[in-house]
């Protein structure tokens, strides 16, 4: 996680842009100073993993700075593009405690001490978002007296959907690398390679595979790489299967979910397979999923919304008769590390879940994502594949190719 | 010396730049640039006092003791005189005092961190100083 030496060529962010672009927000807004605390927003403006409890601030003007347990803020210091002496630690030490720090510093930003501070506030079902809590609110509350806390995350959610060709790139490469995780795992599952393998062991040899390309971890907070065989990959509305010491065993469906990280942009890429010998009833189930997924690919394009898209999606499988194996929803929002829950602004009917009738436009990357369950017949199938959407339809960015193949 | 001086008087003050010049190389001191106050708040007059000190590339540049607002440093600590004084008799270690908020830091943590082993240096130094407190 070298950003500073490696944001340039493809990879490149402007980061100052960014910062510029919050603080005019801030500006039409009215809000002074800006203290972000969720890990969409720290990966977003500074360009660094921050996987402890940190801060951003961002001024009206000039460059912000970064807040973090005093642990891992030289690191930070180390690998984000702002300056060092921006890069602050926190610690349980009189004057360094992250409250009277930062309140000491948000104070120094503003005239007289007093004005309008934007703080991050609400809920997720992702739980590392890093919302500011209740204490923390209260507590910057008090030591900011005088001071009018505001909820301002929708500066950065607005600023954040459309990604730059950097963010898309880091998102290509990353994807990249997923697929050479699922290359490894399929050499080490195929020709008989899968007996006495268990899930933990599937998820090592992708994650080594994809190490040895250069991914940062398995950033997923669902435990790394997900993987599931037989009766666990068809729990219902199962879309989380963190991989267990459970035995690969023969007439078994696979389901390989794996996830690379390369420079905060996100590899999520899931792949399925059966275990030799296969039923005639699972090679169907095998077809609709295949069928669905290609359908969904193609049918993502700018001005569709997701309730549109999982009417269409859902309608063919009711014809095809596998809508009840089908989760109707199929995507999830991402962006830089942190950002892995909604689509779009906390503008729907139901606070902080995704509109379903948000407007996809050109640019917009999101997770691809389905997942087919058969509990009867101990049978599921899960895809996931980071998209962006193009001018007139969406291009995968993992390119292992769709299917579900029969491992003997 | 043998002589007892009164903890942060202009005689203090001499001895221990004395003291800081002799036995502080800029090798000990890792060549660093930095500066530190640190205010003495209540102390027995019911002033309080600052103490500033500079180095240069390792070398000692100042050190000053004076009544309000200390010139602007790197580095602030503050507390209380008795905090500073029993600190300075060896009867409380700094970082406890830090850490129990007994002093108060302000600067940038993260160089703090790595001039700990030098500000301790630094005070073993004054510590040394016959004082009357």
């Amino acid at each position: 996680m070298t950003s500073r030496m490696e944001n340039k060529g493809p990879y490149f962010i402007d980061f100052p842009a960014r910062i510029k672009s919050i603080q005019a927000e801030m500006a039409r807004q009215k809000i002074d100073v800006y203290l972000g605390s969720r890990l969409r927003t720290l990966s977003w403006t500074l360009d660094a993993f921050c996987p402890w409890r940190s801060f951003v601030v961002i001024p009206a003007g000039g460059m912000p700075a970064a807040f973090s347990f005093v642990i891992d803020a030289a690191r930070i210091a180390d690998e984000t593009w702002i300056d060092d002496d921006r890069v602050f630690g926190f610690a349980p030490m009189g004057g360094q405690d992250q409250i009277e720090l930062i309140s000491d510093f948000i104070k120094e930003q503003l005239k007289g001490g007093r004005g309008r501070v934007g703080i991050e506030s609400g809920m997720s079902n992702y739980l590392p978002e890093g919302w500011l809590t209740h204490y923390e609110y209260e507590r910057y509350a008090a030591a900011l007296d005088g001071c009018e806390l505001v909820n301002a995350h929708t500066i950065v959610d607005a600023l954040s959907i459309v990604k730059d060709q950097g963010t898309i790139n880091r998102f290509r490469e990353a994807s990249r690398i997923v697929d050479v995780g699922h290359g490894a795992v399929f050499d080490a599952i195929k020709d008989g390679g899968w007996k006495g393998m268990t899930e933990t062991e599937i998820a090592g040899i992708a994650a080594l595979a994809m190490r040895r390309e250069g991914s940062e971890w398995e950033w997923s907070f669902t435990g790394g790489n997900e993987i599931a065989a037989g009766y666990r990959t068809g729990l219902t509305g199962g879309a989380c299967t963190p991989a267990t010491r459970k035995k690969l065993e023969a007439g078994e469906p696979l389901m390989v979910d794996i996830h690379a990280m390369f420079m905060l942009g996100l590899g999520d890429h899931s792949h399925n397979y059966l275990l030799a010998p296969a039923t005639d009833r699972q090679f169907w189930h095998a077809k609709n999923f295949t069928d669905i997924v290609a359908l969904t690919l193609k049918t993502y394009r700018p001005g569709i919304t997701p309730s549109r898209l999982a009417d269409e999606m859902m309608a063919f499988a009711e014809e095809r008769g596998f809508s009840d194996y089908m989760v109707p929803g199929f995507e999830h929002g991402i962006g830089m590390m942190g950002d892995e829950w909604r689509i779009g602004l906390n503008d729907g009917p139901f606070p902080y879940w995704t509109n379903p009738d948000h407007v996809y436009r050109e640019n917009e990357v999101l997770i691809c994502a389905m997942q087919y369950a058969c509990q009867e017949d101990n049978i599921g199938f899960r895809y996931e594949n980071p998209i962006v959407i193009t001018k007139d339809g969406c291009e995968e960015m993992s390119k292992y190719p769709l299917g579900i193949e029969e491992v003997r | 010396m043998s002589q007892t001086v009164k903890y942060l008087s202009p005689q203090w003050r001499d001895e221990a730049e004395k003291r800081l010049k002799s036995e502080l190389s800029p090798e000990k001191m890792n060549n660093i640039t930095s500066s530190m106050s640190n205010i003495y708040n209540n102390c027995p007059d019911g002033k309080n006092r600052y103490l500033f000190f500079k180095f240069e590339d390792g070398n000692f540049a100042e050190l000053s003791i004076g009544e309000g607002e200390p010139p602007k440093a790197e580095f602030r600590i503050s507390g209380d005189y008795q905090v500073f004084a029993k600190i300075s008799r060896a009867e409380l270690g700094s970082q406890k005092a830090l850490m129990t908020g007994r002093l108060k830091l302000k600067g940038n943590m993260i160089k703090a961190l790595k001039l700990a082993s030098i500000a301790d240096r630094l005070n073993k130094v004054l510590s040394k100083i016959p004082a009357e407190y």
